[in-house]
């Protein structure tokens, strides 16, 4: 017999007590090929969220950034990095969302998930190129309009 | 042997929803619109290893971080990790965050007009032994008020963090305390649909754990979702 998982809770407001100390440090990396992405955070009514933590996977990496007090993240990937799982943490959220980032020199590997969703969502899941090379944006909406697509978790 | 089905069923009302209005920060911050499901196996299994080196000495006792001892009932706090298997989760990073014992967070955003302890930061790290067991040693945190309703108080809790086998093994949640007058009020903890979910987030009193002229004891067992398991309540768009 399976148990049962036990049950989320919200990280609450002040979870960088105990999450700092994974949060990425950007001093500590000098890659020249590493890529950048930044971004907002924002709720249903475009407000930023300066309370929310994201943690960024791949299959080979872990980083966890939070967002500024305007809502703001900036998380640096190892280079080639084509998609990310994404976990985002915040006050009011009563378990995390899971999202991916696609970086968008690489749409191709999308294939799996434009067939699951809708075409006129498909963009909240790229990340659009920045102001230079390797740069590049992803904004996080919670809901309403242009609300980011989540996955089932 | 369980089916599927039977799983989820079983898995029903055992997460809180996203949306949940009497907890007041959900309505702008839940997602409205369907949750898509991805094909299994499709997310990844990679975990983190962050390892030992990764947990100083200090960080499983929160009550000798400082030069003094912090005030408060001191408490040793147990348990294990297990995934829905049953199988031990060995080697886990575990983070913990908590208020003091005066209901106060350490933190530039928490206005509560209680005292900070100079000898409390609040914040723990472990990681799990060869049998997925955990232990440490801090203070009872405080209850303390917030503005979600009139009269608001949290019941007394402690923050978990874990990492699992894999992102879909991650879970963040809270640990309570057994016959805290709170719950009945408390959204957050109230978010869970099924009660006996619900009651497994409070931990129970331990006589065994308990060190005589030194701290009260308290286990709190965690199960954490295996990398096969299926997702519940999918929604196709």
């Amino acid at each position: 017999m399976k148990l049962i998982a036990t049950a989320s809770q919200t990280v609450g407001p002040f979870f960088s007590i105990g999450l700092a100390r994974l949060h990425q440090d950007s001093t500590k990396i000098n890659s020249a090929d590493a890529q950048m992405i930044t971004g907002t955070v924002v709720d249903g009514d475009g407000q930023p969220i300066p309370d929310c933590v994201l943690e960024f996977w791949t299959f080979s990496s872990f980083a966890r950034v939070p967002t500024s007090a305007t809502g703001k993240y900036s998380v640096i990937l190892e280079a080639r990095t084509e998609m990310c799982e994404v976990l985002l943490f915040m006050r009011g959220l009563l378990k995390p969302v899971y999202t991916r980032v696609y970086l968008s020199e690489a749409v191709k590997a999308m294939d799996e998930v434009s067939q699951l969703v809708a075409t006129d969502r498909v963009h909240t899941l790229i990340a659009q190129p920045g102001s230079a090379a390797k740069q590049f944006v992803w904004n996080v909406k919670m809901q309403s309009d242009n609300e980011t697509v989540f996955f089932d978790y | 042997m369980t089916t599927p089905i039977e799983d989820r069923e079983a898995r029903k009302g055992t997460q809180p929803p996203y949306l949940f209005p009497g907890y007041v920060s959900t309505q702008k911050r839940a997602p409205l619109k369907p949750l898509i499901l991805l094909p299994e196996n499709s997310s990844s299994l990679f975990s983190p290893v962050f390892g030992h080196d990764s947990v100083r000495p200090a960080d499983g006792d929160l009550t000798r971080q400082h030069a003094g001892e912090p005030l408060g009932e001191r408490i040793v706090v147990s348990g294990n990790v297990v995934d829905e298997d049953s199988y031990p989760v060995r080697g886990a990073l575990i983070e913990l965050w908590q208020a003091n014992a005066a209901g106060r967070y350490r933190h530039h955003l928490d206005n509560h007009a209680a005292p900070l302890d100079p000898n409390f930061t609040g914040c723990g790290r472990l990681v799990t032994d060869d049998q997925g067991a955990y232990r440490f040693v801090s203070v009872k945190p405080g209850a303390y008020p917030w503005r979600n309703h009139e009269n608001a108080w949290r019941p007394a809790h402690i923050h978990f963090s874990l990492f699992g086998a894999g992102i879909l093994s991650r879970l963040v949640t809270q640990m309570y305390f057994p016959g805290d007058p709170l719950f009945a009020r408390d959204p957050i903890f109230n978010s869970i649909p099924d009660e006996g979910a619900r009651m497994r987030l409070v931990s129970t009193f331990d006589w065994q754990t308990t060190k005589p002229e030194f701290a009260l004891g308290y286990r709190f067992d965690i199960v954490l979702r295996g990398p096969k398991s299926t997702p519940m309540e999918a929604v196709h768009p």
